[in-house]
């Protein structure tokens, strides 16, 4: 499946009280771009990140991937739009802790449809080889370290071989070094496969590795690296 | 259709009963994993709460238990009161109450009676189709086990052959119930009366020698000591029913010469005979009756007490499933993270919620398997203590009524693990993946 691309406009979303969380008039990113979210904390990064995914409806506007107002949809079928086009990487990781490694990493063959279930779980024991946890899939992921922690969440957003990749600070909780590989990581298995990436974060060095930076405050966009 | 029902045979009746109220459930079941896998998440999720679980899996199997065990026990007690009653086929005594004379010869409780005279035990005795009549004198007791007179045919017709020795053959021998206090080769001395009451002094210079041992029959007769009634006769200074010279023991008794007995123990030729027998012996002087048909109306009498221990069984059922649903509405709060995260990552819902219902199901079949083996073991163990105590063998074993409880148990709370199930998919996502 071929990246597709976005285009959001007259974009709403009002908190219960009213309060306006985000306002976005206009944003349209291209198949197979990279774009990184900046801002302040509670500027709306990730809640730009849950309209895009569909996990929050927005009050007003529109949410258009490819030829589709994901925000017009049954929550069904944001469900089907999530598992085949989005890989989705958390805040905070949001690990099935029950689970192995390899097991969280193959989430999603547990119910996927019949003729999915092997290439997924052989893809994201792929990926867990590549970010570096190979040996450990059948560990409990309880007993990961944060940093294995998310690099287990990478592998299970990349498993299902999704078009777009919506991360949100994939790297916060490793340190220099890691945070940096992790990200180069990302970038690159993202380009590899056409993908298209938006990622929320804190991190200058990540987000210079993205094609376009966006800086959010109080809920609007007050700089694009695209003009 | 009430008729086709009526002609197929009970067993096959309460199969398709049990299959009837356990259907909804599996089919209900069926209906919502159809097509999924969700059971690896529903194991993983079972690992991660185990305690949890297990409380929960305990408190369903306990109030199956009951449920079980009360049912299976009700029956076995039935039963083994009944099966006690089985070899007293048809029992002649003075009139008075069926109840008290079959207290008194069935299950071995006596209590002062009005006897059976000698003239009237010879024209029992002689009658047509009489096999054999047997006279039950009781009234003596030894170590607490009632020492009872009566005949040989009797020994044999109530235990079959002996298990060890051979059958008195004078008045002064006797025969040991299986579980009789004296063995073989010993001897005793009857006290006069039973209980703490019993006279031990009463029959001072006088023993019985036991010279054989009853196979078990499951009834209070295990424990009796059997004696030839002559002998009850003479250690009560009376005539022994027959010439003085005369020492032979058994029918036919001189009516003169015989003392008389609380009740007879009449067995006839043909099964059909014995309602000819009682019309005949039901009159003004004598009262003759079944004690398996008097065990029957009481039973019958005690059926509103049934149905309500029964009502009560189902009514906790009921208020057990409740606090399962409670508890099921309590336990989605626990996985709802897992769920929401299921959902983030784009699981239909259908999905989610095959895993929040096979959960469920989870906890109550092992809770209802459990329940079912917790509920046999308790009835085992009660009824093993009302056997001791009473001498009425008593087995209770699960049988299809409990096996109906069960499956409409699983079938009520399969179908009420749909809501939980429900409502966990109308959760708000975004909240619970935060939380
Ligand atoms: N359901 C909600 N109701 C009310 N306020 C909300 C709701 N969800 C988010 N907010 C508020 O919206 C603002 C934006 O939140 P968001 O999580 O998008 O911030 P963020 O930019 O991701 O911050 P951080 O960098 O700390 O993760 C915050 O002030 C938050 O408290
Ligand atoms: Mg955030």
């Amino acid at each position: 499946m071929t990246a597709p691309a976005l285009h959001v406009e007259n974009l709403r979303v009002t908190s219960r009280e009213g309060r306006v969380l985000l306002d976005v008039p206009l944003l349209t990113l291209d198949a197979g771009q990279s774009l990184a979210l900046r801002g302040a904390s509670g500027a709306g990064k990730s809640t730009l990140l849950h309209v895009l995914s569909g996990l929050v409806r927005p009050s007003a506007g529109r949410v258009i991937w490819g030829a589709q107002d994901i925000a017009a949809l049954t929550e069904d079928a944001r469900a089907r739009f999530r598992r085949e086009t989005l890989g989705l990487i958390f805040q905070d990781c949001h690990l099935f802790e029950e689970l192995s490694a390899l097991g969280n990493a193959g989430l999603a063959s547990a119910f996927a449809p019949k003729a999915d279930r092997a290439p997924i779980r052989s893809a994201a024991a792929q990926w867990l080889a590549a970010l570096g946890l190979g040996q450990a899939g059948s560990r409990a992921v309880d007993s990961f370290s944060g940093g294995e922690r998310q690099r287990i969440a990478v592998a299970r957003a990349l498993a299902g071989s999704p078009p777009v990749i919506l991360a949100d600070e994939p790297t916060a909780a490793l340190d220099r070094a890691n945070a940096d590989a992790l990200g180069a990581d990302l970038v690159r298995l993202a380009a590899e496969g056409g993908r298209t990436l938006i990622t929320v974060t804190h991190d200058a060095g990540l987000a210079a590795r993205m094609g376009r930076q966006i800086t959010i405050a109080d809920g609007k966009i007050v700089e694009d690296s695209d003009g | 259709m009430a008729e086709f029902w009526a002609s197929l045979p009970p067993a096959l009746q309460d199969v398709l009963f049990a299959l009837a109220l356990i259907a909804p459930g599996l089919l209900a079941g069926a209906l919502v994993l159809r097509g999924l896998r969700p059971l690896p998440l529903v194991g993983a999720m079972l690992r991660r709460f185990v305690w949890v679980n297990t409380l929960f899996v305990a408190l369903i199997a306990v109030s199956v238990g009951l449920g079980v065990g009360l049912l299976a026990q009700e029956r076995g007690l039935r039963q083994g009161s009944a099966r006690a009653a089985e070899k007293f086929d048809l029992i002649v005594a003075a009139p008075g109450s069926e109840v008290t004379v079959m207290l008194a010869s069935v299950y071995l409780q006596p209590s002062d009676m009005a006897l059976v005279t000698g003239a009237q035990y010879a024209e029992i005795a002689g009658a047509e189709g009489v096999a054999f009549a047997a006279p039950i004198a009781f009234g003596d007791s030894y170590q607490g086990a009632p020492v009872v007179g009566t005949t040989v045919d009797f020994v044999s017709h109530l235990a079959g052959p002996l298990a060890e020795g051979r059958v008195f053959a004078t008045a002064e021998e006797a025969v040991a119930g299986a579980y009789a206090p004296v063995d073989v080769g010993g001897s005793f001395t009857p006290a006069h009366g039973h209980g703490p009451g019993a006279e031990g002094g009463a029959h001072e210079g006088f023993a019985y020698a036991v010279t054989g041992r009853m196979a078990p029959t499951g009834s209070p007769w295990d424990r009796a000591l059997l004696v030839p009634v002559e002998g009850v006769w003479a250690v009560h200074g009376l005539a022994n029913g027959h010439a003085p010279d005369d020492s032979r023991i058994g029918p036919p008794f001189v009516p003169e010469m015989m003392p008389g007995t609380p009740a007879v123990l009449v067995h006839a030729t043909e099964l059909w005979g014995n309602y000819a027998l009682k019309s005949r012996f039901t009159r003004n002087d004598l009262m003759a009756f079944f004690p398996g048909t008097v065990l029957a109306q009481l039973h019958g009498l005690m059926r509103d007490v049934r149905s309500a221990m029964s009502l009560m069984a189902v009514l906790t059922q009921v208020l057990v499933t409740l606090s399962v649903l409670i508890g099921l509405m309590i336990m989605v709060r626990l996985i709802a993270r897992s769920l929401a995260l299921l959902r983030a990552i784009g699981a239909p819902l259908r999905f989610v919620f095959a895993v929040v219902w096979a959960y469920s199901a989870a906890l109550i079949l092992s809770g209802a398997a459990l329940g079912l083996a917790l509920g046999w073991v308790a009835a085992r163990g009660i009824s093993a203590v009302v056997t001791a105590r009473t001498d009425v063998l008593v087995t209770a074993n699960l049988g299809w009524p409990e096996a109906h409880l069960v499956a409409g148990f699983i079938s009520l709370t399969l179908f009420m693990a749909l809501l939980p199930a429900w409502l966990a998919v109308r959760r708000p996502l975004l909240t619970d993946l935060r939380t």
